[in-house]
């Protein structure tokens, strides 16, 4: 279900502005996916030259940012929004800055393909691939709602993000046996670690990304409230 | 340990629930309504309870009839010939449409000041007088006190005081219609309706009177109709929607500007009218 209702402002250069704004965030939401994507393979095939590519992108992605913030200032400036129009620029700030987290998380990530691995521990860094595909889709999913404001699915993705934690956490155990198991091996694990870590994060981030959404159709602030009590919105 | 709710900032700390209020809370309640000029019904079967000793807009595109319910609020339809109204707008309980009521003391207790500044052309002090001398004060003493009351009620004071005997009409115009407030409280009216007080003023001016407004809330109960829906979100404690006669949506100003529960209002207010 598609929520935007952007145009029928009396001034069509309104119009305009708050669909350049959206155009400008789904583009960063998707460069931010590229990112995420390049620095899981980089690691996954140990590709040091595309992890220097998701290094030297992140710069694209904080202009970016610092773009639709500066936007996003003149219009409440020139504009003074309301109602849904207000709940979008706030939904959409709050947004860039989670996107662009994501990014710096995807750059720590592509940081552990830069990093000397033995052969043999290079395996490690395979059990980054599952919880990292189960991410990237949650990141395609929640830009996916956000383009349309569906909030049917924002709701549905904020309450599958406890998978991504129980699959964090059992990747942690995992990487704690191999700790125990070879101790001459735990710097390389805690890069491991890091990188789980941030994905873990960036589930979160989406999490956030959800509520805002909801904010903006529903009106409501759902922060701090469990996804099963969302249910009832 | 410092406690803060979630809502702690938003609220305002005199908020009301407005579907729950106290008899006591209630400056004026309109029951049911209605109001025709000839054939054409401008009011519809409007009920509302207005808060005492808070702020509350009215707002509504042109023609919407927001200006005609805030003259009904002193009777001030009376004067058209063609008007009918049905329906009840108490004050303190009191229908000010039933049939022993003294309109003039009823306006003395609802003071009105409208859009264009209309000073008398008389002096300052004259001006913030005449109500209270038609009242029968005739004490000088009494009228300088009340004078200077009102003019600092009116922020005004401390621009005129030195020139209370020179004509009203050398003010500005945003003085004028702090003049104009100064002349309305000066009898001290337990609600003031203020029918667009700033479209004929300069930002600047606007600013001064709607602190001014703020400050006058904590003695009076005051009821704005404003085209500007900016000025209605930072002065007013509730804002009314009135949309070809219909009280559209009536809740505390926060939520209006925020979070609407009508379209229409949210159209409106998101300038998706028309």
């Amino acid at each position: 279900m598609n929520n935007l209702n952007l145009g029928r402002h009396i001034s069509g250069q309104f119009n305009e502005d708050l669909e350049r704004m959206l155009n400008l965030v789904m583009h960063m939401g998707g460069l931010v996916e590229k990112q995420l994507n390049d620095s899981l393979t980089a690691v996954v095939d140990v590709n040091q030259e595309l992890a220097r590519d998701v290094l030297a992108n992140d710069a694209q992605i904080n202009s970016l940012e610092m773009s639709i913030d500066d936007e996003c200032t003149r219009i409440i400036a020139k504009r003074q929004p309301a109602a849904g129009d207000l709940r979008l620029i706030m939904a959409i700030v709050k947004t860039i800055a989670d996107l662009e987290r994501i990014g710096d998380e995807a750059q720590k990530i592509a940081k552990v393909a830069l990093e000397d691995f033995s052969s043999q521990q290079k395996d490690l860094l395979l059990n980054l691939d599952n919880l990292g595909r189960r991410v990237l889709e949650f990141l395609q999913l929640t830009l996916d709602a956000f383009t349309r404001m569906d909030v049917e699915t924002a709701i549905k993705i904020h309450s599958t993000d406890g998978k991504i934690d129980r699959e964090y956490e059992a990747l942690m155990r995992q990487l704690m046996t191999y700790m125990m198991e070879d101790p001459r091996s735990i710097p390389q694990i805690m890069s491991v670690i890091w990188s789980a870590r941030a994905l873990e994060r960036i589930g979160d981030r989406c999490q956030n990304i959800c509520e805002y959404i909801i904010y903006f159709v529903k009106g409501k602030v759902v922060r701090h409230t469990r996804s099963e009590d969302m249910q009832n919105l | 340990m410092i406690s803060v709710t979630p809502n702690a900032l938003s609220d305002s700390p005199n908020k009301i629930d407005l579907s729950n209020m106290k008899p006591e809370q209630i400056a004026l309640d309109i029951k049911g309504l209605n109001l025709h000029y000839g054939n054409k019904q401008a009011l519809q079967d409007i009920t509302m309870s207005i808060p005492k000793g808070q702020v509350t807009a009215f707002i509504g595109p042109s023609g919407c009839g927001k200006s005609t319910l805030l003259r009904c609020i002193n009777r001030m339809n009376d004067l058209v010939d063609i008007c009918k109204i049905t329906g009840e707008i108490n004050l303190h309980g009191e229908n000010i449409y039933g049939r022993h009521v003294d309109v003039a003391a009823l306006r003395r207790k609802v003071g009105m000041v409208f859009q264009r500044p209309n000073p008398f052309p008389k002096s300052i002090y004259e001006n913030v007088v005449y109500g209270v001398r038609i009242a029968g004060e005739n004490n000088r003493r009494n009228l300088d006190d009340i004078v200077e009351k009102s003019l600092k009620s009116a922020a005004l004071w401390n621009e005129v005081k030195d020139r209370l005997h020179e004509s009203a009409l050398g003010l500005s115009g945003g003085q004028q219609q702090r003049l104009v407030i100064a002349r309305a409280i000066a009898i001290e009216p337990e609600v003031l309706l203020l029918d667009e007080p700033t479209s004929a003023l300069d930002p600047i001016s606007t600013l001064t009177i709607e602190e001014l407004i703020n400050d006058l809330k904590k003695q009076f109960t005051v009821v704005i109709v404003t085209h500007n829906m900016q000025q209605a979100a930072r002065v007013s404690d509730q804002t009314a929607f009135m949309y070809m006669g219909d009280l559209i949506e009536y809740s505390d100003t926060n939520t209006l500007f925020t979070t609407p529960v009508k379209k229409k209002t949210e159209d409106y207010i998101t300038g998706r009218y028309g």
